[in-house]
């Protein structure tokens, strides 16, 4: 048995393995820390929250801050106009984006031995948070959404900035890793394909070949895929289950392990250079790290599509009152779904649950079913655990929130 | 020789690593120093490798929990083995100034010299060589200015005043509302102060986030979200959408003003009526 400390992972988590022959025969996966926000959250007035749950994470706080809105809204029943719908996903999205250029190149790239240019990587990741900032006054840690709608009331001129910084990205992204096209691969894609190819890595790391997705946006809609077929996904389906040595909850979907996050939403939508990928190589490393930066010129995409038709005159704003009840809502966040659940008396927090991606891609197999992160691992040359583990995008603080 | 930097992290969320990414021309923050461990930057160590290594400038991001495991080690004792070498300890945001948001959950977890607002047992040992730069997040600029800092004035916080002298309320877009006592009907417009309604501590908490802008546009206030505070031992506080109010006075005065001198302020502001800031901004005359 061997004991991996996996770091930069925003935070740690420790990988067991046993390795026979060169190849992992057993894995599971410990993270040692808890911090206790849903904790901290009892007792307090719903809005609060919108402050607390940012905390839970540094790197996806807005998708936290999101989801407590949403799931807030949700329990009054209130849904919001499509300005401000828009305004919340530009910033949600650009939060996305910062996240999968910074594990492309800080994480990926530079365990793969691979250089790259950090110049340009660096203004992409400052302006993409320039963007988003323009409308939540900040990143990270921003609460400019709260139920009713956002705070921020934007004009024309900003609209304008915002326009340029997403141009300006946009630019910078096609230059850096050149188009998607699969039969012809430039520039960082072609480097990064290659360095796999290299080392033997295209085909490791392949999972259950189950998708989950629980947010429904302009983006992607809650649904999942179990043997090629995609239905709708339903939220009271979903079970935690404790982990033994670990303070991470595992969770399932009908008792069976489903891989969410950049790969799922892809195949879900069944975006074609992520499906050419997906038919050679199933959801291997190769796939599961292409479906994440190809995500971002999806995304930029919609920033800009949103950032051209929003009204700007509609409110940004409908006074809400929260009511007492019990509700869950779920969004996508950069790792994939990511899910809140509430119930309030008498005008406080009782109850507050959190489930991440993380949770959903590391849980440990259970009741002979394997997990998502187990299959990716067993079989594979054991010096390649770390980018498998690593492929997933792994969130320890959100895990052990 | 490039001064060497350790980031270490405590009990945090990692949300100062990755506002200090945003850092405009970060590489020459990179370049300037030897960086051996950052979370989230290029460095060349290790986790494993820092216990036997020295470094001129330790700096702690989150808070410190006794018993806490930073990968084979204690937390704790690592932070102090190293501290002790280093020329300058810089606290980055306010985990590790103060204990921040999880000490709401466990009270064991504290700053470097700060426990809330108490000095803690590392106090007498640090406070000389020791920087606190609170925030949730601490901004990027003031991560620098910390980083790079000789000699500057600290408040009784041990936060540069440079930085901290002013209140978040200075430069912040409503200030005329806030002379006028117009305050804001409701969120999502830019019209109105925050301070009397909707729980905005802007004008009794120390820092430069209207001066020093946010991802070099922004600030909450500037996108009408209230200051939740996040700077001082007590945050967070309790109701932070909402002011508290006595007899429809804010509970807090606004920083070293006597309530007195307030309620005389307002009282002859509210005598006029200013048409301009009780209008719509772009609104045609």
């Amino acid at each position: 048995m061997k004991i991996e400390l996996i770091e930069k992972i925003e935070g740690e988590a420790f990988l067991d393995v046993s390795c026979r022959q060169g190849k992992v025969r057993d894995a599971y996966v410990r993270f040692p820390h808890y911090r206790g926000i849903e904790k901290i959250l009892v007792g307090r007035d719903p809005l609060d929250a919108l402050v607390i749950n940012p905390r839970v994470c540094g790197i996806c706080g807005h998708a936290h801050l999101q989801a407590t809105v949403r799931t807030l809204e949700k329990l009054a029943g209130f849904e919001p106009n499509e300005k401000v719908k828009k305004i919340r996903e530009i910033t949600r999205f650009c939060e996305m984006v910062q996240n999968h250029i910074k594990w492309f190149y800080l994480v990926v790239f530079d365990r793969l031995g691979l250089t790259y240019d950090f110049r340009t990587v660096h203004v992409m990741i400052q302006k993409i948070n320039m963007l988003a900032a323009i409308f939540s006054g900040q990143w990270p840690h921003s609460s400019y959404a709260l139920p009713g709608g956002v705070t921020c009331d934007p004009s024309q001129l900003e609209i304008l900035q915002a326009k340029r910084l997403v141009q300006s990205v946009r630019e910078h992204f096609v230059l850096l890793v050149g188009a998607f096209d699969i039969k012809n691969l430039s520039k960082d894609l072609k480097r990064l394909y290659d360095r796999l190819e290299e080392r033997d890595l295209l085909y490791t790391g392949k999972s259950l070949d189950r998708f989950i997705t629980f947010g429904s946006d302009s983006y992607v809609q809650s649904s999942k895929i179990l043997h090629g077929k995609v239905r709708p996904a339903k939220l009271h389906n979903i079970r935690e289950f404790g982990q033994e040595k670990s303070h991470a909850k595992g969770v399932t979907y009908k008792g069976k392990f489903y891989e969410t996050g950049p790969l799922a939403r892809t195949m879900l939508r069944g975006d074609l250079f992520v499906k050419q990928l997906h038919r050679r190589y199933k959801d291997s490393i190769t796939t599961r790290i292409f479906a994440r930066i190809y995500e971002v010129g999806t995304l930029l995409k919609k920033i800009d599509e949103h950032l051209r038709t929003i009204d700007i005159s509609e409110p940004s704003y409908t006074p809400l009152e929260i009511p007492d009840g019990e509700t869950m809502s779920a969004i996508e966040a950069a790792r994939g779904s990511l899910i809140h659940k509430v119930c309030i008396e008498k005008g406080k927090i009782a109850e507050y649950v959190i489930i991440t991606p993380t949770q959903w891609n590391l849980s440990n197999a259970k009741n002979g079913e394997s997990s998502i992160i187990k299959k990716a691992l067993i079989g594979a040359q054991c010096e390649a655990t770390d980018i498998i583990f690593r492929s997933f995008d792994i969130c320890s603080v959100c895990t052990t929130h | 020789m490039r001064p060497k930097v350790i980031w270490l992290q405590g009990v945090t969320c990692n949300g100062n690593s990755h506002s200090f990414v945003n850092l405009p021309d970060i590489e020459d923050c990179l370049r300037r120093y030897d960086w051996l461990y950052h979370p989230v930057l290029p460095s060349s160590c290790t986790l494993d490798e820092l216990s036997d290594k020295e470094c001129d400038i330790l700096v702690l991001e989150g808070g410190l929990k006794p018993g806490w495991r930073k990968g084979e080690f204690d937390l704790e004792k690592l932070f102090l083995r190293l501290a002790k070498r280093a020329k300058k300890v810089v606290a980055v945001g306010s985990c590790a100034v103060y204990g921040g948001v999880f000490r709401e959950y466990d009270e064991n977890i504290t700053g470097v010299l700060f426990s809330g607002a108490q000095k803690t047992k590392h106090y007498k040992s640090l406070a000389q060589k020791t920087v606190n730069i609170p925030g949730c997040p601490a901004h990027p600029e003031w991560i620098a200015f910390a980083l790079d800092a000789e000699r500057v004035k600290l408040d009784t916080y041990n936060r540069p005043k440079e930085l901290y002298a002013y209140t978040v309320h200075s430069g912040c877009m409503r200030n005329e509302y806030f002379e006028w006592k117009v305050d804001a009907e409701q969120f999502g417009t830019k019209e109105g102060c925050l301070y009397y309604r909707q729980g905005c501590q802007g004008p009794f908490t120390h820092g430069s986030c209207n001066k020093i802008l946010w991802n070099e546009t922004a600030s909450k206030t500037r996108v009408g979200t209230p200051c939740f505070g996040c700077t001082e031992p007590d945050f967070p506080k309790r109701d932070l959408f909402a002011t508290k109010t006595y007899m429809g006075i804010p509970a807090t005065m606004p920083l070293g003003v006597p309530k007195r001198a307030y309620l005389t302020i307002t009282g002859i502001a509210k005598s006029f009526h200013i048409p301009r800031l009780h209008k719509r901004l772009f609104d045609e005359d």
